[in-house]
């Protein structure tokens, strides 16, 4: 009996203190990493998505609620309009795990601008064939409203034929990022004027 | 003293991994597509071998003998993801070359072989110094055998372009069959030297 609890105890410790270490250094790294994630991910995302400059763009950066958890969404502006918006969603029941993508939506004509895969685990060569722009260009022109559906469930997506699981996964994200849109298009708005709003006034003072 | 010599430079060729240990061979053949990707890989099990090795040193009377291996997992594992979350902070560009090959040095046996075989046995300091050993060992074949793939299959090293414009690279030994070709010549070309040289050290 002893023998045991010797054994639980000294395991227990031994994953405590690895717990703890790995926590202390995700919190100090955290920044940094998301930092990174802007300048090498997002940032050439969101130049192909909404064609503009990606340091313009990554300062213009919401957090919405959503019934589904808080998205980031970033903008674009035209000579004081918005024009282009990219969600960035999470799409779950990827083959390696969620898959992260953003989709491109351009306010005024209710069209989808292309997706873009953030990040992903699927399997090299099969799954990770999601990043190809041949299956993300079937997002170009879509309109807003959705619904995006697979061609055998009636939609216009062709699946990538062995990944069904990385397809899936990109076609849910994607469609979270819609629904999100569309029902919170008031939201956005109201924040992006208060956000412009703010940028004035520290221009100002 | 000699003894510290001896585990300092037995990596570099009488237990040079991947060859002489014919121990981790997946990244070995995965990642070496080009120089760097070698060498990030092997400073990276480097890192993760050196204080794997300490700190299991350190903790070799206190884990029981029942689960040293989970416990030995447990840490192997926390040094991998702590490698990972620093090679996101400051070198994005490599962590997104590596991919799930970084996350997999966890199951990568050298480091789990060095624990078991070494780090349980010997003291905190000898132990550190057999995982630099072995770890710049394992730094030195893995840029090797990326160095001759990327030459031979894309006419650079280390990024820069060697070769004129008349080369055609030989793309197949960028592609996983060249790794396996080129590692299998490398290890016998070294059976062939130790053969000539009569060490007693050839893989049966």
């Amino acid at each position: 009996m002893r023998e045991i609890a010797k054994l639980v105890l000294v395991l227990g410790l031994i994953c405590g203190i690895s717990a703890g270490s790995l926590a202390t250094v995700r919190t100090r790294l955290a920044d940094r990493i998301e930092q990174q994630n802007d300048l090498f991910v997002r940032g050439p995302a969101l130049e192909l998505l909404l064609q503009q400059p990606a340091n313009d763009i990554l300062g213009h950066k919401l957090t919405i609620d959503t019934p589904e958890g808080s998205m980031v969404v970033f903008y674009s502006q035209e000579s004081g309009t918005v024009c282009g918006l990219a969600i960035e969603t999470i799409g779950k029941g990827g083959y390696g795990g969620d898959i992260a993508v953003m989709l491109g939506v351009n306010m005024e004509s209710n069209k989808l601008l292309g997706l873009e895969i953030i990040k992903h685990q699927e399997t090299p060569g099969i799954g990770s064939q999601i990043e190809k722009s041949a299956f993300r260009n079937q997002w170009l022109g879509l309109p807003a409203h959705g619904p995006i559906q697979l061609t055998n469930e009636g939609g216009t997506i062709d699946g990538i034929s062995g990944a069904t699981y990385s397809t899936k996964a990109v076609i849910q994200g994607s469609q979270k990022a819609l629904s999100a849109y569309m029902n919170s298009k008031d939201q956005i708005s109201d924040l992006i004027q208060q956000s412009d709003a703010a940028d004035q006034t520290q221009l100002d003072s | 003293m000699s003894r510290f010599l001896s585990v300092l430079l037995h990596g570099f060729w009488k237990d040079l991994p991947p060859f002489r240990l014919v121990l981790g061979l997946c990244p070995a053949l995965a990642v070496t597509a080009s120089a760097n990707n070698g060498l990030g890989m092997g400073m990276s099990v480097t890192f993760v071998l050196i204080f794997s090795n300490l700190v299991i040193s350190l903790l070799r009377n206190v884990i029981p003998n029942k689960v040293r291996i989970a416990s030995y997992i447990v840490i192997i594992a926390t040094l991998v993801v702590i490698v990972e979350m620093i090679l996101q902070a400051y070198f994005f560009g490599l962590s997104q070359q590596l991919g799930i090959y970084i996350p997999l040095i966890v199951v990568n046996c050298i480091i789990l072989g060095r624990a078991e075989a070494f780090a349980s046995r010997n003291t905190p300091f000898l132990s550190a110094v057999d995982g630099l050993s072995i770890g710049l060992g394992f730094t030195m074949s893995l840029t090797v055998v990326g160095s001759i793939r990327e030459m031979l299959g894309a006419g650079t090293w280390f990024g820069m372009s060697l070769a004129s414009a008349e080369f055609e690279p030989f793309a197949f030994m960028i592609k996983a069959p060249g790794a396996f070709i080129c590692l299998g010549l490398l290890l016998g070309l070294m059976n062939a030297f130790s053969h000539w040289r009569g060490e007693n050290v050839i893989q049966k």
